[in-house]
Parts: structure tokens; sequence; C-alpha cells
């Protein structure tokens, strides 16, 4: 006498669910793609105290103009993609951090990108970023 | 007469059950709808273009960013502000954070001027922040 056999082997994946999979699936990488790190550039600045006792020294440090279109090293215009290598000679044999001072001071005008560039290039050459800033003062003139 | 004979048909019993499996799923979304609303620092309205540099590195998590739009407004965490606040707001931002933990990411538009994004570098160096330029990889196409 033959049995058959009652289980079937073969089960169907719930055709239901699938949306739901797919769904989630996209959900995931949705959330993957608008976390993903932003990249950047760390920039160590002195704090305003510091920076107002090592302006008293100015003499003594390099000091990069920024100009719209130009470029200056202690006076001297440089073309930007030359900016590294000027402030490498200059600083060569300054072992000291305080000695690394580069005191950076841009026009008004200057864009964001020719300043993040020469800024690096500075960087990259070893030296430490100083800003100064032209401080605006109001004088009140008696009548 | 014949006889007539009643039957009775006994109603099915209307029982729905919830699906389970399904229960996953929900809590799953739930979870990701959660993570992205306590995503509070969106900025996503603001419209800036990053300038380009070299040797960039991954800037990591921080709570305090500081945007300067196409438009040259400032923005702190996606809300405006004006520059005189900025420095208070930050440092009130980072509170007691040690060191390693006061970044502050600075997103400037690339065509944004020096007499904006100084003021605003000086600021975040006031309220002892750890600058990072959020920049493009120049490889990048």
């Amino acid at each position: 006498m033959k049995f058959r056999r009652t289980s079937k082997l073969l089960v169907d994946v719930p055709a239901v669910a699938s949306g739901d999979i797919a769904f989630n699936l996209i959900v995931f990488f949705l959330v993957c793609a608008s976390t993903q790190p932003d990249t950047g550039r760390p920039q160590m600045l002195p704090k305003s105290e510091q920076t107002q006792q090592q302006q008293q020294q100015q003499d003594e440090h390099l000091i990069v103009e920024l100009k719209r279109n130009a470029v200056l090293v202690n006076g001297d215009p440089v073309k930007t993609n030359e900016v590294k290598a000027r402030v490498i000679a200059k600083l060569t044999g300054k072992t000291r951090l305080e000695d690394r001072v580069v005191i950076v001071k841009s026009a008004k005008d200057v864009p964001y990108h020719n300043w993040i560039e020469v800024t690096s290039q500075i960087e990259d050459a070893g030296g430490i970023i100083t800003l100064q800033l032209e401080e605006e003062r109001t004088v009140d003139v008696p009548q | 007469m014949g006889e007539r004979y009643l039957m009775k048909i006994q109603r099915r019993q209307m029982k729905v059950d919830i699906p389970s499996v399904a229960m996953g799923d929900i809590a799953f979304n739930l979870l990701v709808f959660f993570v992205i609303l306590a995503q509070s620092q969106d900025d996503s309205h603001i419209q800036w273009t990053p300038a380009k540099a070299d040797n960039l590195k991954g800037s990591g998590y921080t709570k305090v960013t500081v945007t300067i739009d196409k438009d040259q407004k400032l923005y702190l965490n996606g809300q405006e502000l004006s520059e005189a606040q900025l420095a208070a707001r930050i440092e009130s931002n980072l509170g007691n954070a040690p060191a390693g933990q006061r970044k502050v990411m600075l997103k400037a538009h690339r065509d944004c001027t020096a007499a904006k994004f100084e003021p605003v570098i000086e600021a975040i160096s006031q309220a002892g922040g750890e600058l990072v330029h959020i920049l493009e990889d120049k490889k990048k196409k």
C-alpha cells in the first residue's frame, strides 16, 4: 500500500511582504546617503588675546597679504601656487612654534576659495596662521 | 402536507488577526522616522557651494555648524542670525565640552568675501571652537 506524503516541501515566500521589504530597503539606503560625512580641513587659530600679543611682534613674523587678484609675501608679489615654497624657504630653521607664526592680512573683497587655497599652502608648509583683522572704530565727533 | 425542515446555518465568526509578521517592519519604520527627526541640525535648505582643496579629512561629528550662504547670510545650525550674536551662541552650544569635542564646522560659500567670513572665523575662535572648514576634494569631479 502506498502512502502519499501530505506535507509539501516547497514553501512560497509571501508575495505581500515583498512591497514592505522593497520600501525598507529604499528608506535604508536613503538614510545612508543623507548621512555621508563631510570632508574638511581643521584649522588651529590662536585666540584673540594671544593674537594681540603676537601682533606686537609682527615685525619678526612672516606676513602674507591677500588681495583680490594677488598674493604678497613680506611685500613681494608671489604666484598663488608658489606660496608654499616661499613660506617653506622663510621658515627653514625655525623650530619654535612662536617663530612659525604667519600673519595673514586679507583685503575685504578676497573670495573664500582664494583664501582657503593660500592658507592651506601656509599650513602645509608648517606655518601657524594668525589673522589680522581691520578694527572698526566709531568716533563721535562733537558738534 | 409535507413536513418542513428548517436548517440553521451558523454565521461564520469574523475573526481578524493583526499579522504579527508586519510588526517588525512597523517598528523598523518608526525607528527610521525618529532617527531622521532627531537630526535637528537640518540646513539642507541653505544654498552654498563649497570651495575646493587638497588633503581633506573626514570632519566627524559636531553639534555646531556655521554656514554662510551664496547671499552672504549667516546661519547657526540652520537658523539665521547676525554676526554680533554668533560668538555667544556658539559658546552656549558648546557649553563645557572638553578640547577635542569643541568642533565647529564652517560651511562658507566659495565666493563669499573676507569681509564676511573673517569676522565669523574670529567669533568661532573667541568662543573656543575648534574650526573645521568644510570643503570639497579637488580630485572629486
